[in-house]
């Protein structure tokens, strides 16, 4: 087997679907051919992480209104049929209702278009809002999604990893608890400073959650990273949360505070009052 | 004529000195290690708090491990803290002292053995191989080897000279306290991060849609970027300044957007105004780059 058939039959090495000599072929490729290895490894990664992902089903919903649609196009084809023969006749008729004088012409193309205005707006204010609610409903579908990656991702071992959790919970338009919590939580564990550094930076896009601010004040006082200390600061200061004052006088009193930490909490206390 | 005796006498001095401190250092052990699966790229796990750490690829399948232990130097700050200690401790601790003072009378006219625990030990377990170095004995100087594509997690948390790495295209992931992390053409995805000291990173290539972040209190951060790289640029620096070669398309940063869906039932989102938002060549992975004091240098490889 060469490169070009294993990269063919890679998918179905992945899903396990191929059958013993094949699956001999690609392996004894694999074991001489580096590339192809390294390739191989890339998607099973890709794969697994897909793997993670629930499976999207149809609701029943969907599938009454696709064949109400496919109803709907059916007899919209058959009359189209039937009118195929009076075609002629109505553009004959219709010709005879145009005024022959240029100016009338003119005057009539203006009413019409008035008209088409004004209905198309009557006509669009209801179905933007039906619109609108599909939209919204997407959109908790897609932050469904994006909730249950972030989570997974939160707790792989590669800090690279972890930091694309962080981003993807920063996509959730409106994360629930479980999101903050996670966020919350390797604000305060995490091993990784920019690991840190991003959550606080996502979780100030969630400051209004009511969760948020508290955990960000608790933090203050378990951080040893003077970077996020002062990250934490500036964003307490710059949603002006006053029952942070405490904290940061505790910090402030702490003798093996870094000396720039020291002066950046001096002045955001300045700020807060 | 006498001031150049002196000169000459004081340069031997030193000289003499300096071949002690070698005949010191070249106290090594050496070690070779195989990965229990070599097929698969392995991870090497290194934390030692004082000393260096220096990784090179090569091409083999074995990690191959040389420590050097160095002769102990006390910092002017050490020094002067030893100085200062009797004078603290008197109160603190008489009992302490006597004993000592006893001990040293003890050990009158006899000289101290060096005795050498080496205390370098490696253990792999599912091809992750991890070099510990007993601690509080010496500062280490560590060179390890190993194969191109291992992954890297290092910490050396309390030295000036820090981590040097070269030519390794697995993921890496270093801090340091004071000293500089030097990365050079390395590839995978980097997150680095330091107390005080300078960030360096040379990237031959970039492996794609990995985050990377790059973070020092004090220090510099360079990092030098293949031309085509596609990239979502984080930066932050509270008294610092940003530079590039790059032709970076400055987004607004989400504080001037200001999103407000409050009437929507949706959040308000506001951002740092101290981030600022870049993309090269369109964007791709995010790039966080944070420094307090420091300032960023963001360079196109030549």
């Amino acid at each position: 087997m060469n490169c070009d058939e294993l990269r063919e039959k890679s998918a179905d090495y992945l899903a396990r679907e191929l059958d013993e000599k094949s699956l001999g072929e690609a392996r004894g490729h694999l074991a001489d051919c580096a590339a192809c290895r390294e390739e191989l490894e890339g998607l099973s990664a890709i794969w697994t992480k897909l793997g993670v992902l629930p499976k999207e089903q149809p609701g029943s919903a969907l599938r009454s209104r696709f064949y109400e649609m496919l109803q709907a196009y059916m007899e919209g084809l058959a009359k189209n049929q039937e009118r195929r023969g009076l075609g002629q006749t109505l553009s004959d008729w219709l010709g005879r209702l145009m005024p022959r004088k240029p100016a009338y012409q003119l005057a009539l193309s203006f009413v019409l278009i008035a008209a088409g205005l004004g209905s198309g707006y009557l006509l669009s204010v209801r179905p933007r809002s039906a619109a609108r609610t599909e939209v919204a409903g997407l959109k908790g579908e897609v932050d469904d999604m994006r909730r249950i990656v972030a989570v997974s991702l939160l707790k792989q071992a590669s800090p690279s990893e972890r930091l694309m959790g962080v981003s993807w919970s920063a996509r959730i338009d409106r994360p629930g608890d479980e999101i903050i919590q996670a966020l919350v939580e390797t604000l305060n564990n995490d091993p990784n400073v920019s690991v840190r550094l991003a959550a606080v930076d996502a979780l100030y896009l969630f400051y209004d959650h009511p969760e948020v601010k508290e955990g960000l004040i608790d933090s203050l006082a378990g951080q040893r990273s003077p970077l996020v200390q002062i990250s934490l600061i500036n964003l307490l200061v710059e949603i002006r949360e006053r029952r942070a004052a405490e904290a940061l006088e505790r910090l402030i009193r702490d003798e093996n505070l870094n000396p720039k930490v020291k002066k950046r909490a001096e002045l955001g206390l300045v700020q807060l009052s | 004529m006498k001031t150049i005796i002196r000169l000459a006498g004081i340069m031997i001095l030193l000289w003499a000195a300096g071949l002690a401190d070698n005949a010191q250092e070249s106290q090594a052990d050496h070690a070779v290690v195989s990965f229990s699966n070599p097929a698969k790229p392995g991870t090497v796990e290194v934390d030692i708090s004082e000393g260096s750490i220096t990784v090179r690829g090569y091409e083999g399948k074995d990690v191959i491990i040389d420590a050097r232990w160095r002769e102990r130097i006390l910092t002017r700050e050490e020094l002067e803290e030893q100085e200062a200690l009797p004078d603290a401790e008197e109160e603190v601790d008489q009992e302490e002292l006597a004993r000592k003072k006893a001990q040293a009378e003890k050990a009158k006219g006899m000289k101290m053995l060096e005795v050498e625990s080496m205390g370098l030990s490696v253990e792999e377990e599912e091809n992750v191989i991890q070099v510990n170095v007993e601690e509080g004995k010496r500062a280490v100087d560590l060179l390890i080897q190993v194969p191109f594509s291992t992954s890297l997690r290092l910490s050396c948390r309390d030295d000036e000279r820090g981590v040097t790495v070269e030519g390794v295209s697995g993921e890496i992931e270093v801090d340091t306290g004071d000293g500089p992390i030097v990365l050079t053409d390395v590839s995978g995805p980097v997150v680095a991060d330091s107390s005080d000291g300078e960030i360096k990173a040379v990237f031959g290539k970039v492996t794609p849609g990995k985050p990377m972040s790059f973070s020092s209190m004090d220090g510099d951060i360079d990092i030098t970027l293949p031309s085509a790289v596609k990239a979502s640029l984080k930066m932050k620096t509270d008294e610092g300044q940003i530079f590039t070669d790059f032709d970076v398309q400055l987004t607004p940063s989400q504080q001037k957007k200001e999103e407000d869906e409050r009437k929507e039932g949706g959040g308000y989102r506001v951002a740092f105004e101290k981030v600022t938002l870049g993309l090269i060549n369109g964007g791709g992975a995010e790039i966080q780059l944070t420094t307090y004091d420091g300032n960023i240098y963001i360079r196109k490889a030549k």
